[in-house]
């Protein structure tokens, strides 16, 4: 199995605060990591310099190859990189379409296959296409954030809390979702405050306490220990 | 009669503040900043049209796509040289540049053509059409005014709903980060805007000194703030808005000069904007911002 991102010795700044202090980590080709830690831990700060909307002050990105520590976002869609932020941050003022429209803005154009095979994945959004994205439930949001990001084919796929602020059936909806399309063959890199979920289906896990990596293993054996259990899955 | 009179007036130089604020309120929308020196490209606009037909003999029409390619370009190097080294800091920062480059370009402007107003002749040739036994007067300059914006209305909302790199604009104005994270090139994108802004800033400038013929390095400056004013009445960051709020503006202050006083007409369209961000704080047309919690 071949190495997709490494992240080594990262530290990431804002200001004057040290948010993210000396990470270490990497995803192979296939795999579905989990990074699972406490709120303001620095999840959402790692995953925003991985995909270039932030720059470490220090240490390396090493995405398919190629250092991209200081590479703008937008020109590293075009390399492979999707990154579904927290919050989903859809563009609510336009419709279903246009957005998945944006998700493939990095293609030649946008091929009926890949909206076809995002309408077979999501068939939600295939009725409300036409619909403008903010009149969406939580859930479908997430899904037209999801499968936006899918539209440029990316190489990596990475999750911020798709679980976040949705009804538990919705929840257990997106993580079958994310099962399919690990066994797909999509790589994917996955943030959770949801621990003993993302544990489960991760293939290994890393655990972040501010900004910094206290534990990792393979998902089975986090879900186990008891330092991971008395700090995120309720004893 | 005379009141259809001043109603199709009104439209008319609404027409036009309602071109300007067009460039105010896409700029706002993309780069969240007030360009205040719009109202001076519009000046440099028609100095540049002036300039053409006047010394090099340019027909009227070639005049005004020279004019239009000029401020293009300078809007882009306004942006590129004074404002996008500035992304990310304060928007007071951003406002005060914006006040130094309006201040620079009117002293160029003096620089080059002087302080002396120049006549400037007005493209439109055709004589104006008489109605009603000489009741109403339609000129050939309110006609094109009305036509031009009409036209420019529907070719934006074309290329703001249609088009991939018109979408690409909405995304950036809706979310610069997500946007980002669709490949999309923020700067390239806040470039475009202002080259659009700036071309239509040309545009409004031919028809605004073809209605009223000095031209001065301050030119710009009044329908520069009237247009902002418009922008903010329909709602910034929003093209029909702008568009509404222009012409009503137009109306208003034509209607407030001929029945109330000439005088006070910018008082009084400054008090109807007040009132009705009083009612509609985002505008007309504004959307209202949802408080993210
Ligand atoms: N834009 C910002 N400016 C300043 N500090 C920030 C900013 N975003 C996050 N932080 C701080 O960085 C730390 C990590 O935040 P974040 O990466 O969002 O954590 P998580 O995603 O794990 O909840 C927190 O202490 C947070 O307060
Ligand atoms: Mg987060």
């Amino acid at each position: 199995m071949s190495t997709i991102l490494s992240v080594e010795d990262m530290h990431v700044y804002y200001g004057a605060i040290h948010a993210v202090k000396g990470v270490s980590f990497d995803v192979g080709e296939g795999e579905i990591v989990a990074l699972i830690g406490a709120n303001g831990a620095g999840k959402s700060t790692i995953l925003k310099t991985v995909s270039g909307l932030l720059h470490p002050r220090s240490g390396n990105v090493i995405f398919d190859g190629k250092n991209i520590s200081h590479t703008d976002a937008h020109k590293l869609v075009r390399h492979g990189l999707a990154h579904v932020p927290e919050g989903r941050r859809i563009f609510l003022q336009m419709t279903v379409q246009d957005n998945l429209e944006m998700g493939a803005f990095t293609q030649k154009d946008v091929s009926k296959e890949d909206l076809e095979r995002m309408f077979t994945l999501f068939p939600r959004l295939k009725e409300r296409r036409k619909q403008i994205a903010g009149t969406l439930s939580g859930g479908e949001q997430q899904m037209l954030a999801m499968s936006r990001a899918l539209m440029s084919h990316p190489k990596l796929l990475m999750l911020d809390e798709p679980s976040m602020g949705l009804a538990p059936i919705l929840v257990d909806q997106i993580f079958d979702i994310i099962q399919e399309l690990h066994d797909a063959g999509t790589t994917i890199l996955l943030v959770e405050q949801n621990a003993s979920k993302a544990l489960q289906i991760a293939d290994r896990a890393y655990v972040l306490e501010t900004g910094s990596i206290t534990l990792s293993g393979t998902g089975a054996e986090l879900a186990v220990s008891d330092e991971v259990r008395k700090a995120y899955l309720g004893g | 009669m005379s009141f259809l009179q001043y109603l199709i007036n009104g439209i008319s130089i609404g027409a036009v503040y309602a071109i300007i604020a067009l460039g105010y309120t896409m700029v706002y929308g993309i780069a969240k900043m007030l360009n205040f020196a719009h109202g001076d490209v519009i000046m440099v606009g028609a100095y540049i049209s002036f300039s053409a037909t006047n010394y090099l003999g340019v027909p009227a029409v070639l005049s005004i796509f020279i004019a239009m390619a000029v401020c293009t370009i300078l809007g882009i190097i306004i942006e590129g040289l004074a404002y996008k080294p500035l992304r990310g800091t304060s928007s007071l920062a951003v406002l005060i540049t914006a006040i130094g480059v309006s201040y620079f370009l009117q002293n160029a402007a003096q620089l080059i053509w002087g302080a002396t107003p120049k006549n400037f002749t007005s493209i439109v040739t055709s004589a104006p059409i008489s109605l009603f036994g000489g009741q109403l007067t339609i000129t050939g300059e309110v006609i094109i005014t009305i036509v031009a914006s009409a036209v420019i209305m529907l070719a934006l909302h074309f290329f703001t709903t249609k088009t991939k790199i018109g979408k690409a604009m909405r995304a950036v104005s809706e979310d610069r980060d997500a946007a980002q994270l669709m490949g999309i090139n923020v700067n390239r994108t806040i470039s475009t805007t202002f080259a659009i802004g700036s071309a239509l800033a040309a545009i409004a400038g031919v028809l605004l000194c073809s209605t009223v013929p000095t031209l001065q390095p301050t030119t710009g400056s009044m329908p520069g703030i009237r247009a902002f004013t418009a922008a903010v009445f329909g709602g910034i960051g929003s093209i029909p808005g702008a568009m509404l709020g222009g012409i009503l503006l137009g109306v208003i202050e034509t209607f407030s000069k001929a029945y109330l006083s000439s005088q006070f007409s910018d008082a009084i369209v400054f008090l109807v904007l007040i009132i009705v961000l009083l009612v509609k704080p985002a505008g007309l047309l504004g959307k209202q911002v949802q408080e993210k919690v």
